[in-house]
């Protein structure tokens, strides 16, 4: 039986005025797959994902369809809803609240006066932490999130996805202006991820992160699609190799 | 950070509330060195115990506001127009009570509203902006009162006055009034969905927004707290002095913003406390009482209350290392 992409783009275009930021998108996304979404600066990355999470509208040719269903006046509301759920670099956590506080945000468990559970949320908090992978000691659920690391933070942000029942989860840059150690314990949180069976769109400039941690590999250049296959058997080198075609051949025409 | 160092420090969240008491017990000790013969006397306690809740009940409530990132400068202005609402019906009305205590709140709740709709519907600095409404509402109670003293002496012989204000052996009826509001409002900051709504208001509201919480509703509550503390203030305080002057908000402004940073709240949001609020309303109630008992000018008050704003904050950033902005 074939398996049903969770969202799939047919013929999405995306123009400001007579400007194409997408033109002609065809696109499927899987379950359980990590697609790495790579491009330069302008090449079209945010403004896919953004239509995709629902906060940008495509033009009115193009159809985004969702577990076999075309879906109309899509918003990011009901992206949620349909478990699609974006984790933004910067704007996702408030840095003095304690870690399970930012996990729980905006979905608290509640007895029904609206008091906090504390108890619940820390346990689960602490379930979450060690099902993506957290390592430190140092920190439990009750930490305040200012004390963490870039990529702890990011954990934080992508714990929270596998907690709300998410299938896709969109991450834009998790690993830009990060140290080494830490974007590698992104990619792990990313690869516990997909362990947990969700999807992934990865977005990502480093393109060793991006062959790292893909099933799949989606090239985008001044808004379209220039390569879309598996990773295989392709090596880094092979995947550096192929970006740079894809940038030479801007250069030349 | 090693974990068996960890076990001697005090929970993060406790910190600031743990610097406010730290704080005031060593005033204390300072005002027993300096004057025995007053601070070892129950005559002193009971004063202070008279005037504290008034400025922590004012005081809780802008541990709210400040701390979902915004300010409220209009709460002195507020308490003398629901006091002149309460004042005024109960004149019109032959001292009904129920009818002017729901007039003088809805007052105080329509003030909040208006400072909260003004703050987040037009995107207006809420320091101008209660700036501005707290000299409207000071006027509109001149306005409308005229200079008028309403004197209650009938009130000395009711039974709501000694329930509000009377006294229970040497303490103050208004002090367990403190505690009970201090213990839900403590409860809703700290432990409801809506506390931590306030917090995140004030420390990142888009991370707030994008997980679906409505921050602009949430500020809007915050003002309207402070408007309906703002009027039992004057309630309180009407009953407790059986008049009602336009002035009567006047004392409070200044004081009662000290004891919110002095009790730990941070100016930058996103953090508070309510306990840390009553120890700190507490330290600057003892310095105004405490100055005078002491038999000092009063204008050394002003002196006290410098020392101990620059001193509390020091501490509270030695401790938590995050109040210094």
């Amino acid at each position: 039986m074939d398996i049903q992409p969770i969202v799939k783009l047919v013929n999405v275009d995306k123009s400001y005025g007579n400007v194409y930021a997408l033109e002609d998108i065809n696109l499927d996304f899987y379950p359980g797959e990590i697609v790495s979404l790579v491009g330069d600066n302008g090449a079209g990355k945010s403004t896919l994902t953004k239509i995709i999470s629902g906060t940008e509208k495509p033009d009115e040719n193009g159809q985004i369809i969702v577990d076999n269903q075309v879906v109309t006046n899509w918003s990011s509301a009901k992206a949620r809803a349909r478990g699609i759920e974006t984790v933004y670099q910067n704007r996702a956590l408030a840095e003095q609240q304690t870690i399970y506080d930012n996990v729980f945000l905006g979905r608290e468990i509640t007895n029904r006066f609206g008091f906090v559970d504390r108890k619940r949320e820390i346990e689960e908090t602490e379930t979450l932490m060690r099902k993506i992978g957290y390592t430190s000691k140092v920190w439990t659920p009750l930490s305040s999130v200012d004390k963490l690391s870039g990529g702890e933070r990011q954990g934080v942000a992508i714990s929270r996805a596998i907690l709300f029942e998410s299938r896709l989860v969109i991450l834009d840059e998790p690993t830009s202006a990060m140290a080494l150690t830490e974007a590698a314990e992104v990619l792990d949180f990313v690869s516990n991820l997909k362990k947990a069976g969700k999807s992934v769109i990865f977005i990502s400039h480093n393109p060793w992160d991006a062959h790292a941690v893909a099933d799949r590999f989606v090239i985008l250049e001044r808004g379209k699609i220039v390569f879309d296959g598996p990773k295989g058997s392709m090596s880094a080198d092979d995947f550096i190799a192929l970006l740079h075609k894809f940038a030479k051949k801007d250069i030349k025409s | 950070m090693s974990k068996s160092k960890k076990g001697f420090l005090v929970p993060e969240r406790f910190k600031p509330v743990l610097g406010a008491f730290i704080f005031f017990v060593f005033m204390i000790g300072a005002f027993i060195i300096a004057s025995p013969e007053v601070f070892l006397n129950v005559g002193i306690y009971s004063a202070v115990f008279l005037s504290l809740p008034l400025f922590a009940i004012m005081g809780m409530s802008l541990v709210y506001v400040v701390a979902a990132g915004e300010i409220d400068l209009s709460f002195p202005s507020i308490i003398p127009l629901s006091g002149l609402a309460f004042a005024w019906t109960m004149q019109q009305s032959d001292l009904n009570l129920a009818l002017s205590a729901s007039f003088a709140i809805g007052v105080g709740v329509g003030c909040g509203l208006i400072n909260g709709l003004l703050v987040t519907k037009l995107g207006l600095s809420s320091l101008i902006t209660t700036l501005g409404t707290n000299f409207t509402f000071f006027g509109l109670t001149n306005v409308l009162n005229n200079g008028a003293v309403r004197s209650f002496e009938e009130f000395n012989d009711h039974r709501v006055k000694s329930i509000l204000v009377g006294s229970i052996g040497p303490m103050p009826a208004q002090m367990f009034w403190m505690a009970a509001i201090a213990l839900v409002l403590g409860m809703i900051f700290h432990r409801h969905k809506f506390g931590l709504h306030v917090r995140v208001a004030g420390d990142n509201p888009e991370a707030g927004r994008a997980m679906g919480v409505n921050i602009e509703r949430t500020k809007i509550l915050c003002f309207v707290l402070v408007g309906f503390c703002a009027s039992l203030v004057g309630i309180f305080t009407i009953y407790l002095l059986s008049t009602y002057f336009s002035t009567m908000g006047e004392a409070y402004l200044l004081p009662t913003l000290a004891a919110v940073f002095v009790g730990g709240t941070a100016l930058t949001g996103g953090k508070g406390t309510i306990g840390g609020m009553v120890i700190g309303a507490s330290t600057i109630v003892f310095i105004q009482t405490g100055v005078v008992a002491a038999g000092l000018d009063g204008h050394w008050t002003q002196l006290g209350f410098g020392l101990v704003i620059v001193l509390s904050l020091l501490g509270h950033r030695k401790f938590s290392g995050r109040l210094s902005r």
